[in-house]
């Protein structure tokens, strides 16, 4: 804000140096509502997309046909119905998963984990369907690839200590966790977006981690900077009415 | 705010107009109702003219926009100033880098003062240039992010600690007095005699090579090794090395001799390094200032690195040295492609640290990164407004939760954003501003934040002009309708324009009314906007006075704007005025040199600087964490750039944003 009726009461007079350079910085609101949109597309949100085009007077990008479907994916592999996300990847497009033998593994795998999570919580306690998928699919690919079978006897060691999940090891309990399904999904979103020939990975997850970069190499290097940068995201309802936040921010540390 | 402010003050680079205004309206008036081609008057010829002049500089001076298509740093077309200022380069390997976009602003600023000192000095300026540079504008116009409109938007960041140069030439006030420069300070030639076996003649260059480049780099070309010798040492040095001693003798002094093939660095003992050059060898020099190491090169060979631990704190110039009469050399600073392919070691620079920062892991969020950019974007749509927008996502982002936990009454975390009326009421303002409502916009912002046009009176300006824009806008359109082009086309796409906009116009109609009735307000039938007539008549008869109607609305609205605020003393306020009154000059100002201002894309920042005020006087933030992020990230950057460091091979906005 460089209007002299906005910042009354701004002049803090322990300003960090860097803060101020900081406030100089002036983003662009298109690149902003661009990274927001590049984000809602590649991620997949389509609803929020669609009306994020219309509030903020935005094209949609071409490829939304793309979206719809890999929100479908995604959603399969969220509530481990793998099948249905292989079947849909292939469907879109078959080179995909042939070039990709990591990322066909993780899927085929994931499989395998809901398979052991069902034998197991059955009453009858029946292994085979679990153990026939992993000779049949896993086995003849983790052959050829240390990393592969390494995370294929991991996984079938799931079925010796399931289903008492209160002692298993964290390395075992990594794989009943949410956050694997969730990453193999943005691995597979991904590799659809660069399929297709769009940027892979969202722009906004780059700059989230350029952010991280930088402090942590400006800290190493001793740049003379806050001890502590705030985004302003947890307080953000608890702001001073005097419209330098930034200053408080820092100041509150 | 800056942005606008600024835009403002290059479009108005004749600044003539305020003190004509008498002549300079009718004649644009008899043009615009008479829309006749050859009456241009001498002064609006006189305004095109000086705004092609400034369309040609802004054209030139977005490093972004042009896409260069060969090897070599391209020069800059000037108009008229190129005899006063050096034409500006930007050597190949350094076109997209920060420091490149930096110095081409701050050259761009010193081209802005000039022009400005010139047409206050000296009145006849006019008929510089011919259309022909609009074809630039074109090129730049079609976009999918709209980027004329970050031409307007975009401001040239006001550098206050000067950016520092690259060297373009060798240095005419620092050179031995036995060597001689010719063809502008590029080639350095030995004339007079040797006196003793360890004089020598050396030249620096103009500028030291900068940190903030990351990676500099030029190479020399031997064009003659003398008679009886080839005693060329080529390298850099500190400011205060003795020049006429050959360079690498001394101390802060590093160089690749061509005698023998060997390096020298602060002693006049050498170590073997690569190949003897002579006669038409190119030699290249360059420091990484990430690893404080130098390098040359042979003839688009790499010779592999030659020093070493160079000191942080030094200014090191380019420098070149000889000892026997009738030896000469040619620079290349990056006004010419260069030998070796140094673009590439660059770019392999930057991929390695974009790699690097690909892996980083985010661990100052608590909850994760996919938590992080939640809440990022959430709070981001939240706070701009983006009501309809936030809800969606909102909802999707707890659908995916849902899915994740494959629990239908699993906890989500995500919280939903906080909507209040004030969310509601800044997405009805902004949605008016980008419709080009001005009226409407003004209108709500009056009724439910009385205090904010009246606290930001730039703010409020700006909307008045905006409306000045948008009608000028609507004369446009009326003319286009009045002189049809002859296609089948035509008149259904106008209409179907005419009835998207009157869709969106209806479905506020009521609470239009109430809001009136209300505010007991009672606003003249904005006529030159009328939607309804609009629909009714397709007669060639009727638009016609539609449009002499319109036109004659735009000018009173005009005289009211120049009487409210012609007495503002702020300049800006001024060139701002001048500037959307030359729009009346022209028959139809989309197609011309001003044509930026009149593009819809200019709504957006108009929108977005009331939003922030009226955020700022709910005591909120006027900024959403995502932009402070991005402030943070290019602030930081910087840091990292200004020694030579990491950051030197980053360019936020170009390698992240877009």
């Amino acid at each position: 804000m460089s209007s002299s009726t906005v910042s009354v009461s701004a002049a803090t007079p322990t300003l960090h140096p860097f803060q101020r350079k900081v406030d100089d910085i002036k983003p662009s609101k298109t690149d902003i509502n661009f990274v927001i949109m590049d984000y809602l597309v590649s991620e997949g949100y389509p609803r929020a997309a669609e009306r994020f085009a219309k509030e903020a007077n935005l094209q949609l990008p071409h490829d939304e046909e793309s979206i719809q479907s890999r929100v479908e994916i995604r959603r399969a592999i969220h509530v481990g119905d793998i099948d249905t996300a292989i079947t849909k990847i292939n469907d879109l497009n078959p080179q995909i998963l042939d070039t990709d033998p990591a990322l066909h593994f993780a899927l085929l795998r994931l499989q395998l984990i809901e398979l052991i999570r069902t034998c197991t919580s059955s009453a009858t306690s029946d292994i085979t369907p679990a153990l026939n998928f992993a000779s049949s699919q896993l086995a003849p690919r983790a052959a050829t690839n240390q990393e592969f079978l390494r995370d294929l006897e991991l996984t079938m060691s799931l079925l010796i200590f399931l289903p008492a999940t209160e002692t298993l090891q964290k390395e075992l309990t990594e794989l009943l966790e949410p956050s694997l399904r969730r990453n193999v999904a943005s691995k597979v979103n991904e590799a659809v977006l660069t399929s297709m020939g769009a940027h892979g990975e969202a722009r906004m997850r780059s700059v989230v981690r350029l952010r991280q970069w930088a402090e942590t190499k400006a800290r190493a290097a001793g740049k003379d900077i806050p001890p502590s940068l705030l985004l302003g995201l947890q307080d953000a309802d608890e702001r001073p009415a005097n419209g330098n936040t930034e200053a408080t921010d820092v100041m509150v540390q | 705010m800056n942005a606008r402010r600024e835009s403002w003050a290059r479009v108005a680079a004749a600044g003539s107009l305020g003190s004509n205004q008498g002549p300079a309206r009718s004649g644009a008036l008899s043009h615009l109702v008479n829309s006749n081609p050859t009456s241009h008057n001498r002064l609006s010829r006189s305004i095109d003219a000086d705004s092609h002049h400034h369309h040609n500089n802004m054209s030139t001076s977005w490093g972004r926009a042009p896409s260069y298509n060969s090897q070599a740093g391209y020069w800059q077309g000037l108009g008229g100033s190129a005899q006063d200022m050096p034409p500006f380069f930007v050597p190949s390997y350094l076109r997209g880098s920060k420091h490149a976009e930096k110095l081409q602003e701050s050259h761009k600023a010193k081209l802005v003062a000039q022009r400005e000192y010139k047409s206050t000095h000296s009145p006849s300026t006019g008929s510089l240039s011919t259309s022909s540079s609009s074809v630039n504008l074109h090129k730049i116009a079609p976009s999918h992010r709209g980027l004329t409109h970050e031409v307007i938007e975009r401001a040239p960041v006001f550098v206050d600690e000067p950016v520092a140069p690259w060297p373009t030439k060798w240095n005419e006030g620092d050179r031995f007095q036995q060597l001689h420069l010719e063809d502008g300070g590029r080639l350095a030639k030995f004339s007079g005699t040797q006196k003793t076996h360890d004089e020598a003649a050396a030249v620096r260059a103009d500028f030291p090579m900068p940190r903030q480049c990351g990676i500099y780099y030029y190479e020399i070309t031997v064009i003659s090794k003398g008679k009886d010798g080839r005693m060329i040492g080529v390298g850099f040095s500190g400011p205060k090395v003795a020049l006429s001693r050959i360079p690498g003798w001394e101390p802060d002094s590093y160089a690749y001799h061509g005698d023998d093939g060997q390096t020298f660095s602060n002693t006049t003992t050498g170590k073997s390094y690569g190949p003897k050059f002579g006669t038409l060898d190119v030699v290249g020099c360059g420091i990484n200032f990430r690893t404080n190491t130098a390098f040359f090169t042979k003839n688009g060979h790499m010779l592999g690195t030659a020093f070493r631990d160079l000191k942080l704190n030094m200014p090191y110039y380019p420098t070149v040295g000889m000892k026997k009469p009738g030896e000469t050399v040619r620079v290349n600073f990056g006004q010419e492609p260069f030998a070796f392919d140094i673009d590439k070691m660059v770019q392999d620079e930057k991929t390695a640290i974009q790699a690097e920062i690909a892996r980083t892991k985010v661990y100052n969020a608590p909850e994760g990164e996919d938590a992080l950019i939640h809440q990022l974007v959430g709070q981001y749509l939240a706070h701009d407004g983006y009501v309809e927008t936030a809800r969606a996502f909102s909802d999707e982002i707890v659908d995916e939760a849902r899915a994740l936990a494959s629990d239908e009454d699993a906890e989500i975390p995500y919280r939903t954003a906080v909507e209040d009326m004030d969310a509601l009421n800044r997405q009805k303002i902004r949605r008016a501003i980008l419709e080009g409502d001005i009226d409407k916009a003004l209108k709500h912002t009056t009724a439910y934040y009385p205090s904010v046009l009246r606290d930001n009176e730039n703010i409020y300006f700006k909307l008045r002009c905006r409306k000045f824009i948008e009608m000028i806008r609507r004369c446009g359109e009326l003319s286009a309708q009045c002189h049809p082009v002859p296609t089948p086309n035509s008149k259904r796409s106008t209409a179907t324009t005419l009835n998207k906009r009157n869709s969106t116009a209806t479905e506020e109609y009521d609470f239009e009314m109430e809001l009136d009735e209300q505010l007991g307000v009672h606003n003249p039938p904005p006529s030159w906007d009328n939607k309804d007539d609009d629909l009714e008549d397709d007669d060639t008869e009727d638009k016609q006075a539609r449009h002499q109607r319109a036109t004659d609305e735009t000018i009173g609205y005009g005289m009211e704007l120049k009487a409210e605020f012609a007495n503002d003393p702020r300049r800006e306020v001024k060139k701002a005025l001048e500037d959307t009154f030359a729009l009346i000059a022209y028959t139809d100002a989309r197609e011309s040199s001003l044509a930026p201002l009149l593009e819809i894309s200019g709504r957006v920042p108009v929108a977005e600087e009331l939003n922030s005020a009226i955020l700022v006087s709910l005591g909120k933030s006027s900024s959403a964490a995502l932009e402070r992020l991005i402030q943070q990230t290019e602030a930081l950057v910087t840091e990292l750039a200004d020694d030579g460091g990491p950051g030197a091979f980053i360019n936020v906005r170009r390698d992240f944003l877009y």
